[in-house]
Formats: structure tokens, sequence, C-alpha cells
């Protein structure tokens, strides 16, 4: 019945999806509908989308996590500075070791932050929302101190050749890697007692105690594994600019969590899919992209992002509540 | 019992962390400590002017107190302004992270006495500072359009990144830039768009306006996360160097950019010697000598081949 109906969600979110491509191709062909125009939209929605996948399984459980950006900052800054110290200073040269390294400092850092939201909800029992705000201040804090407050912007050439600009098989490296990870993420949602786990704590956490569910442990594994990702965001975001971008991702956690409920999954969790989740990010990429090649002026793009988001989920809503009324 | 225990340990914990970040916070007063509040923590260009602002304090016997917010954000400015006006200093140097927004609070310090010097920003309401030292920024927008009809050979396409809609300073490069394009015929102006100091979004507007219009010749970006994503966009679409990339600034990394090509040209300011006047005016005003109500420093294009303008030019990190 669940699973039902958060596909039946999908559906229609995917037909909202279609129906913008398709007006957009329709006012400008020569330069929306395009291999470039898809290309670079994928490539620009890759970071945003690995967070999603976190933060589907974190908003199933009828959690949520606002720190997804500032840990993604620090996650980064931990893992340039650990290059270039790696490199003596300045890891623009340095080599593939170097940048491997870079990769399991940017998944460890994110995952350490993913372990103390996890202790702190399950264990302190302070809620999500509380704890996750408060990270999403002290991550960023933390990687303001760890760089000084300057952003580190020496970063492999290599790196940022292969995983920011380079093609595997004519896709994008960055494309293929949230690709991977969204696969992954459907697998283990879908598949294993992993995500049945998570779907049967977001439904009711009493019974899933019951029925001998390690709750506290599952969560701290599900706030771990959106750290994780966050992690792997912050170093792809490394190797897409080359450099921290403090000022930046304070948003990040508002678009995955938007992505998410607009993908079909609930807020009150119990309900949800990655599928959904991808869809639900690709929306207002679509949207933001769009409004841009069809020349809507600047000041207007927030307004009818805005607009179509809230449109999209009313729509879902008022699906569903004919459907349940039957 | 247990819990009570562990409450007690996570209240000693906090604290701890408050007093910490109290002394390492706590504003400075006294007739010779003169407040310097910057736009935001660790960007070259604030860290270049309090280089400048401190070499300036120190020749002249005074001593500069940075207090810089985490952010460009003035809900995290405007608290920094009531410590610093409590604490009493002689004066307060600031770069009002809005033009609006911070008026309130400096009135605040304007009334407690303090004389107020605007550097890099500056408040709408022109009666609260007495001195506003700041590079003249339309001016420095059109020094962008001059360098990139030059770079594309004054025909084509261009596009304006800024990066908020209300951020004086780059609106009025921006605008500059927009004035000054119109000298040249065969140059259209796409428009203005804003990448909410996200690179990211920056680089979406970037591969955007290449689809719709693949024959863009020239960007002009109004700040560094605007640059950084527009050069990232143009790598990502793989028209580095063919779209000629302004860039406003002179920080370590778009110096480097400038180097490695992703960038044709950059707009300098010079945020030493804003820092220095600035302290001169509030000085100025301390010792009820005459204090210059406008100062407008010079700007330059440095382009990757100038190594003397860059050497003198280029932001630091540290003083």
């Amino acid at each position: 019945m669940v699973a039902k109906l958060s596909k039946i969600t999908t559906v229609w979110i995917a037909l909202v999806l279609v129906l913008l491509c398709v007006v957009f191709s329709v006012i400008n062909p020569a330069a929306f509908p395009t291999a470039f125009n898809l290309k670079t939209l994928l490539v620009e929605a890759a970071v945003l989308l690995v967070l999603s996948v976190g933060m589907t399984f974190v908003i199933i459980t009828a959690g949520i996590d606002l720190s997804v950006g500032s840990v993604l900052l620090f996650a980064s800054m931990c893992s340039a500075l650990a290059m270039n110290s790696m490199a003596g200073g300045d890891s623009t040269a340095a080599g593939a070791d170097v940048a491997f390294v870079g990769l399991l400092v940017a998944l460890v850092a994110g995952a350490a932050w993913g372990v103390l939201n996890g202790l702190l909800i399950t264990v302190a029992k302070v809620p999500p929302l509380i704890v996750t705000l408060g990270s999403f201040g002290a991550a960023l804090g933390a990687a303001q101190l760890a760089g000084d407050g300057t952003d580190v912007d020496t970063v492999p050439e290599g790196m940022r050749e292969w995983l920011g600009f380079g093609n595997t098989l004519g896709i994008p490296n960055m494309v293929l890697v949230a690709l991977i990870v969204t696969l992954l993420g459907g697998w283990l949602l879908t598949t294993t007692r992993f995500g049945r786990y998570t779907f049967a704590i977001g439904s009711n956490p009493e019974a899933a105690r019951r029925v001998g569910i390690s709750v506290t442990r599952h969560l701290i594994m599900v706030y771990t594994l959106v750290g994780l990702l966050a992690g792997l965001a912050g170093y792809m975001s490394l190797a897409q600019f080359g450099a921290t971008t403090l000022s930046g991702h304070t948003t990040d956690n508002l678009n995955a969590i938007a992505g998410v409920v607009l993908g079909g999954t609930s807020l009150f969790g119990g309900v949800g899919s990655i599928a959904g989740t991808v869809i639900g990010v690709f929306i207002p990429a679509v949207l933001t992209r769009g409004f841009i090649i069809t020349g809507v002026q600047a000041y207007w793009q927030p307004i009818a992002v805005g607009l179509v988001l809230v449109a999209a989920v009313w729509f879902d809503q008022s699906r569903r509540r004919a459907r349940n009324n039957r | 019992m247990r819990r009570t225990r562990v409450a007690a340990v996570l209240v000693a914990l906090l604290s701890a962390v408050l007093v910490l970040t109290a002394c390492q916070g706590g504003a400075k007063g006294g007739d010779h400590t003169l407040s310097f509040i910057p736009g935001t923590k660790g960007e070259p260009f604030y860290i270049s002017m309090q280089c400048g602002a401190q070499a300036k304090a120190a020749e002249l016997g005074y001593t500069l107190d940075p207090q810089p917010p985490d952010k460009f954000d003035p809900s995290l400015q405007t608290p920094i302004v009531s410590a610093v006006t409590a604490a009493k200093p002689g004066a307060i140097l600031i770069a009002p992270t809005s033009p609006v927004a911070m008026g309130a609070p400096l009135k605040e310090a304007k009334r407690a006495g303090i004389p107020i010097v605007e550097v890099d920003t500056a408040l709408k309401d022109r009666s609260v500072a007495v001195s506003s030292v700041s590079s003249d920024n339309p001016k420095g927008g059109g020094l962008g359009a001059d360098a990139l009809a030059k770079l594309v050979g004054e025909k084509g396409p261009v596009l304006i990144i800024d990066t908020t809609a209300g951020t004086s300073t780059t609106n009025a490069r921006a605008r500059g830039f927009a004035e000054q394009l119109k000298k040249y015929p065969e140059m259209k102006n796409l428009g203005t768009q804003y990448n909410e100091n996200e690179a990211s979004k920056a680089a979406t507007i970037v591969t955007a306006t290449l689809a719709a219009h693949p024959d863009l010749a020239g960007i002009f970006a109004t700040n560094l996360s605007s640059t950084e994503g527009a050069a990232t966009g143009l790598r990502n679409a793989g028209k580095t160097g063919q779209v000629k990339l302004i860039g406003f600034d002179a920080s370590p990394k778009q110096v480097a950019d400038m180097k490695a090509g992703a960038i044709q040209a950059l707009i300098a300011q010079d945020p030493a010697a804003i820092g220095a006047s600035g302290v001169q005016q509030a000085v100025n005003a301390l010792q009820g000598k005459p204090v210059e109500r406008t100062l407008l420093p010079d700007m330059v294009t440095i382009t990757a081949d100038d190594q003397a303008t860059l050497a003198k030019y280029a932001y630091k990190t540290k003083c």
C-alpha cells in the first residue's frame, strides 16, 4: 500500500518534470533540447543529488538534516587541507595518491559529523531539527576555523581534470559518481534489511523497537550515511570549483529537502523513494536553467521557481486526497 | 541521577566554550582603539584592507581591533556593532553589509559619540558616517567594459553576473559596466543575472546562457563567487578562453586562475589604500582635524602579462 502510493506520486511528479522540459523546448527549441544543455544540467545537479539521496533516508525515518551544506564545506575544507599538507603546502601538481587520501579524509570528516548528529539525536534525545541546526552552524564554524576563515584554493589539478571535468564513455564523471550513489541508494532502500528498517522506524519507531529493531543503532547509521554522502559531495564540489567556496552552500539543506519532498517522500516519515528524489532534484534545476534560457527577467526567477514548487506539491497532495477519499 | 550528571557535564562544557569564544571575540574600548568591522571573515580583500589599516593605525599611534562577522550578513554584523558600541572605542571603521539594515545600529553608535568611517560599502543614509572611503565602483565597472571590449574586438553578446540585488557595491559595478558598454554599438548586453553568492548558481547561469547564446563573447563577473562559478561553467562547456571572462578583485585564487587562463582580465581595487585612508579620516575626526566626506581610491585593470601591476595590486591572505 505504502510502496504503491509513493510509486503513483513519483509518476505524477515525473509528468510535471516532463511537462516543464516540453514547455521550455517549445519556447526555445534551439537551446533547451540539446545535448549540451542536458550534459551541463546533469553535471551541475550532481552534488545536490548526492546530498538528496542521503536526505531521503533521513526524512523517511521522520528525521531531518539541516547540516548537510555545512558538513559538505567542513569535509571539503579538511580534504583540501590534508591534500595541501601532504604536498607540502600546494597540492596543485599532486598525484592520484594525494587525491585519494583527500577523498578518504572528506568521507571520514563527513561521516564523523553524521555520527555526532546521530548520537545527539538518539542517545541525548535532542530533536533532529535542533541537533542538525546546531551542527549547521558548528560545522561551518569548524570549517572556517580550520581554514582560518579563508577559502583553500589549491586543489590537485589532476583531480579537477578527472572528477570535475573528465568523461568516461562520453558521460561526465561527476554524473557517473552521482548515478552510482543514486543506484546504490535505491538498492539499499528497496531491497535490503537496512531499507526496511528505515521505513519501519519512520512509520512507527515504538513498533519497530518492539519487533526487535535496534532503533538507536539504525538511526545513528542513517545519520552517518547522510554525513558520509555530504563528505563525498564536498569532494565533488572541490573538484568542480577548485576551491572550498565557504560563502556558498547556505541553502543546500533546503534545496535537498525540497527535492526529497517534491519527490513524494513524506516529511512525517515512512513513505518515500529514491526515484522520486531524483525527479524532485531536477525540477528546480530544470526551472532555473529554463528561465535563464528563455530569458525570464532575473527578479522573476525565484518567484516562478517558488510558485512551481508549491503548485507541484499542491497538485500531488490533492491527487492523493482524491484517491484516499474514493 | 546519571542523567543529571550528564547534564552537569554538558553545562560545564557549554560554559567553557562560551568563555573561550567570549575571550576571543571581546571588543576593546578606549580612545586609542579603532574598531574595524569588515564585511566578512577571511576574504583576502578585507584582509588586505585590514593590513593597510593596521599599518596606518600603528604609524599614527592607535591600535586596530578587527571584529569581522562570520558572513556578509547584516543579521550577523548588527550584534557586533552593538557590542563594539558598548565597549566605546575611539572610532568605528565599518563595511556595512546592508545599505539600509545597518543604519539603525550605526545610528546608535553615532548617538554614543563614536565617529564612524565607512570603508568599501556605505549606508544609504549619508548623515551617519563622518567619511566614506570606497572604490569608485561604477568607474571600475566601466574599466571592465573597456577591457572586455578590447578582448573581444568590440563585438558580440556579453553577460553580467552579479551577487545579489541589493549589494550596493557589486550592483554599482554592474551598472557602470552596462553604462560603458553602450559606447560599443556592436556589443549586446544580455542583461544581469544574480548568483546569490553561490559559485554553483553562477556556473548554471553561464552554461544556460551558452545554451541560448552559443555566440556569447564575454562575461563580466562582479565578485569572487561569481567569477569562480563562471570559470567552472566555461570549463564545463569547454569554452575556457574562447568566451572572455573579466573578474573583479585580485584574490590569490583569481590571480592564479588568470595565470592559468581561466580568466582573461581582473579589475582590482586597492584595499590597503582604502583601509589606510579610512584610519586617517577616523584619526582626523578624533583629533578635530578636517575630514573628507568622500574618498574614491583608484582601481586598475590587470592582465596576466602585466607582472608589475599584478605584484602591486594582488590581495593578501595575511599581512
